[in-house]
């Protein structure tokens, strides 16, 4: 198949994908909506996809739709920790190594972080700095278990890694809840994290929008760097594409196999240690936080590329606020974001999707190829 | 046409497949017009080398594969294979030749999977087994119903799958190479079943390539040959030489030019390699043989002989039982692949869709897989994408692959273009060695005499080249010396390939003939 038939194929899946989801969702929305007769309720459908697809950047008022700042800030800001994570799951995926450790991996790494930042008191700039690659350190090392079991004696890492998940988020709630919460307050917290900790703000409208997303855009170019133009991340790419390829042509498959999920975990580390310094003052995380989760969504629709991942967690941060203003204007429970979440992630995961179009498309390149042949030869 | 000969008009065929055609989706034509007929309660032999597309057609036959073209008419009715259930519910089974059977079921498990006898909620186990008894008694096929599959031998593993079949109601039987995983008793045996399922008006087809087997139990065969039928025969009509010579003959003739060879030192020395299958079957047998800077040794032989192994083993891609393997000295045998191409040693493998390329890489990345952490190619921890792109469009220049960028990914290039790829990877890192393994099998004829000219190029600048072929051709034009294996064994070593025959290649390939011990020891260079 020709290369532009390839990429005309990729775009429709993506857009057909998206388009389904967004179809689930109006019908769910449509369910769920108040109203008495068909009319009200197709309008407060309505209503309530306005606030989906356009408030996350626009408010309506009586002057018509005016462009909000705050609430494109809001939108930046949350895509700080699911760059991260949509990094890390980039890296491992492309490495073929379904490792799902990435939530895990965040709320470990916000732990971690915030330890450093409360309890080792450092200098203004560095400390961020060392508190934050402290988490990506700790999450790399905790990434070395399931991908040393998966070289040496062959275990899943994807059932490793999904177990490891619950015991990093059990094992810091016993810490928090047993030794280090700050027993003055009310609900299960931290103590306050050092001033010299904290990453500074980008815009004081309470976004929460901070430098951390300035680092999360050059990790992006490092990333993208690193899959495409260095021998290493070239390494990890073929592994993923043909492992048996890759033995042969003298690669050390298992070396690289531990690298992916060790740099992965290392990603989702210093984004839980970002997002830490960045929006918290304490550590009050008591459940995974979900961004490991979207990770994963966002590599799948990045296909992989570090490149489009800054694309891909737009989208999603997007949508997340979407379904938040929805909820709040429009009554619609804001879990729907999951589902449109679910059914985009089906049908991009779902790799016969289009199979059969995408077989035509193959046929009429062999035929079209055949034909140039045969024309070659009595010419 | 040998076909008029064998048949008469008024005779009744259960199956016939007409003017069949192939052509997977990667380009690959498997069966060309092919004719096939099958007459009620015969055992019709079905031959060709691997690769001449016997499998295909039968697997067309089974509806695992939908042909391109051609029509198959089952008991005159025009059918649609369209999946082996419906080539079941025909009356058409198949026995594979590596077993599709649950290995931690009982045999009676495995006889009704899929139609299982139910007592309320749960299986009439009893019932299994009394189905299992009943169908081996019918045939005289004795079994274990309650043995697990795994514990019991091969041999009772194959009765298994046929009466698998039965149950499921066949009256046409594939057997894919049956007799490949049985010893001589257990073959004796499953003939003398084979002959009773024929007396009770059952079909056969027996694929197969092994002449003997063929001519003692067969009624007729369809020899194939490059996706072509070479012909029907009634088997007491032919000899072994005229299968032989129908079956490996050569067709194409394209000339190589090449001086003689002028050997210098040894650089790959083989001695004593043995090796034992997973199934216990000896693959190679005590093997030694040297091959020397300059010249080109071939290895002719039926597939399945021990060829694979033999590379397999010198690239590290399985370890041997027994004896050393040495290049240049160094001895390679469990050596990673990064060390061995150190050393200067080159493969193109058979399976190139396998090892040779990523089918979703571009061209570039796949031409620089040997060597990406090479310093010309790289500057400090980046790529060097200038130089990259020079290495890659100087590939595809010198090795005239056609493609529309270096950008284009390898999977979408035709099966000659694929192999460019690969045989500008391993003919351009400086070897020492070259092992070719088929390396012309399936591409089209501009692409196969290019790689066969660069062959003879580089051992002639002083390479080493071990050339693996089944094709007959292949082997005798470019070889300077050729061994011919034969069961793992080395069945003979020609010093020249100049006075060699096809008939006597043929002979040799299919075990009717073996040199003296002392001939082929001619091949160690000590």
């Amino acid at each position: 198949m020709t290369k532009k038939r390839e990429i005309i194929f990729s775009l429709v899946r993506g857009l057909l994908a998206i388009c389904i989801a967004l179809f689930v969702a109006m019908l769910l929305i449509f369910i769920s909506s108040e109203g008495a007769g068909f009319g009200e309720k197709l309008r407060a459908t309505g209503a309530a996809l306005k606030q989906l697809l356009i408030a996350p950047l626009f408010r309506t008022g009586r002057s018509g739709v005016s462009f909000d700042v705050k609430r494109l800030t809001d939108v930046l800001a949350s895509m700080i920790p699911i760059i991260f994570t949509g990094l890390s799951v980039c890296i491992m995926f492309s490495a073929n190594q379904f490792n799902l450790g990435a939530e895990g991996g965040i709320m470990l790494g916000a732990f971690t972080t915030a330890m450093v930042a409360i309890y080792v008191p450092m200098g203004a700039v560095i400390h961020p700095i060392v508190a934050v690659l402290a988490g990506g350190a700790a999450v790399a090392v905790l990434m070395l278990l399931p991908a040393l079991l998966k070289t040496k004696l062959d275990v899943s890492e994807m059932v490793c890694s999904l177990m490891l998940n619950y015991i990093v988020m059990y094992v810091i709630k016993f810490l928090m809840n047993t030794y280090l919460a700050d027993k003055t307050k009310g609900q299960i917290q931290s103590y306050e994290f050092l001033q010299s900790a904290k990453i500074a703000q980008l815009v004081d409208n309470g976004s929460k929008l901070s430098v951390g997303f300035l680092v999360a855009l050059v990790v992006v170019v490092i990333c993208g760097l690193f899959m495409f133009n260095t021998r290493w991340g070239y390494t990890i790419r073929m592994i993923g594409l043909n492992q048996d390829f890759s033995r042969y042509s003298g690669m050390k498959v298992a070396g690289v196999i531990v690298l992916s999920q060790v740099l992965g975990g290392f990603l989702a580390g210093m984004g839980g240690g970002i997002e830490m310094l960045g929006r918290y003052n304490t550590f009050s995380w008591s459940a995974l936080p979900g961004y490991g989760w979207t990770g994963i969504t966002i590599a799948i629709l990045a296909g992989n590329n570090p490149w489009l991942v800054p694309l891909a967690s737009f989208f999603l941060a997007y949508l997340t606020k979407g379904c938040e203003l929805m909820a709040t204007y429009a009554n619609v429970p804001a879990q729907l974001l999951d589902i449109v979440q679910g059914v985009i992630f089906l049908f991009f995961a779902a790799e016969q999707f289009l199979s059969r179009y995408r077989q035509k498309l193959v046929v009429k390149s062999a035929q079209e190829e055949l034909a140039g042949k045969e024309g070659a030869k009595h010419a | 046409m040998p076909d008029e000969k064998a048949v008469r008009p008024d005779e009744t065929y259960v199956v016939r497949m007409e003017g069949i055609s192939k052509i997977y989706p990667n380009g690959v034509a498997a069966n060309r017009g092919v004719d096939f007929r099958l007459k009620k309660g015969e055992i019709h032999a079905l031959m060709g080398e691997n690769g001449a597309g016997k499998s295909t057609l039968m697997k067309m036959l089974f509806g695992l594969e939908q042909p391109t073209s051609g029509e198959i008419y089952v008991n005159d009715q025009k059918v649609t294979l369209s999946s082996p259930s419906v080539a079941i519910s025909m009356g058409i089974g198949m026995v594979h030749q590596h077993f599709m059977l649950v290995p931690s079921l009982s045999v009676a498990e495995n006889m009704v999977l899929g139609m299982v006898p139910r007592k309320g909620m749960f299986i009439d186990r009893a019932k299994a087994i009394a189905i299992t008894k009943e169908y081996a008694e019918k045939y005289n096929l004795h079994v274990e119903p309650e043995a697990k599959v795994a514990d019991i031998p091969v041999g009772m593993k194959q009765k298994v799958e046929i009466l698998k079949a039965l149950v499921r109601g066949a009256k046409i039987l594939i057997l894919d190479e049956p007799t490949a995983v049985l010893t001589s008793q257990e073959t004796a045996e499953l003939f003398r079943e084979l002959r009773g399922l024929k007396e009770n008006g059952y079909t056969i087809v027996f694929i197969s390539h092994k002449l003997n087997e063929i001519m003692e139990i067969t009624d007729r065969l369809t020899i194939m040959r490059a996706g072509r039928s070479m012909g029907v025969y009634n088997t007491c009509d032919v000899t072994k030489e005229e299968i032989s010579r129908l079956m490996v003959g050569r067709d194409v003739v394209l000339n190589v030019q090449k001086d003689a060879a002028q050997p210098a030192q040894t650089v790959l020395r083989v001695r004593d390699l043995e090796y034992t299958n997973e199934w216990g079957k000896k693959m190679l047998d005590h093997l030694s043989f040297d091959v020397r800077s300059g010249e080109i040794l071939g290895i002719a032989g039926v597939e399945g002989n021990g060829q694979k192994e033999l590379i397999d083993m010198l690239f590290n891609l399985n370890t041997p039982n027994g004896g050393t393997a040495t290049v240049n000295g160094v001895s390679v045998i469990g050596m990673p692949q990064r060390r061995i191409r150190e050393h200067g040693v080159s493969l193109v493998p058979e399976d190139r869709m396998l090892y040779g390329i990523a089918a979703n890489a571009s061209i570039e990345e796949n031409v620089i897989s040997d060597r990406c952490s090479a310093k010309r190619l790289n500057r400090g921890p980046l790529f060097n994408m200038k130089a990259i792109h020079e290495e890659a469009d100087r590939l595809i220049q010198d090795y005239t692959v056609l493609c529309k960028t270096r950008k284009q990914h390898v999977g979408m290039l035709s099966g000659g273009n694929i192999q460019k790829v690969v045989v500008a990877r391993e003919f351009s890192n400086d070897p020492v060695l070259i092992l070719a393994d088929q390396p012309t099998r399936g591409i089209d004829v501009g692409a196969t005499e290019f790689i066969r000219k660069k062959l003879v190029e580089l051992s002639r600048a002083g390479v080493a080249v071990l050339l693996v072929s089944a094709d007959l051709n292949e082997v005798m034009e470019l070889s300077d010396s050729l061994i011919v294996m034969h069961n793992g064994k080395i069945a003979a070593y020609f010093k020249d390939t100049k006075d060699l025959t096809d008939d006597m290649m043929g002979e040799y390939m299919l075990g009717l003939r073996e040199q003296s011990a002392e001939q082929i020891g001619r091949v160690c260079h000590d």
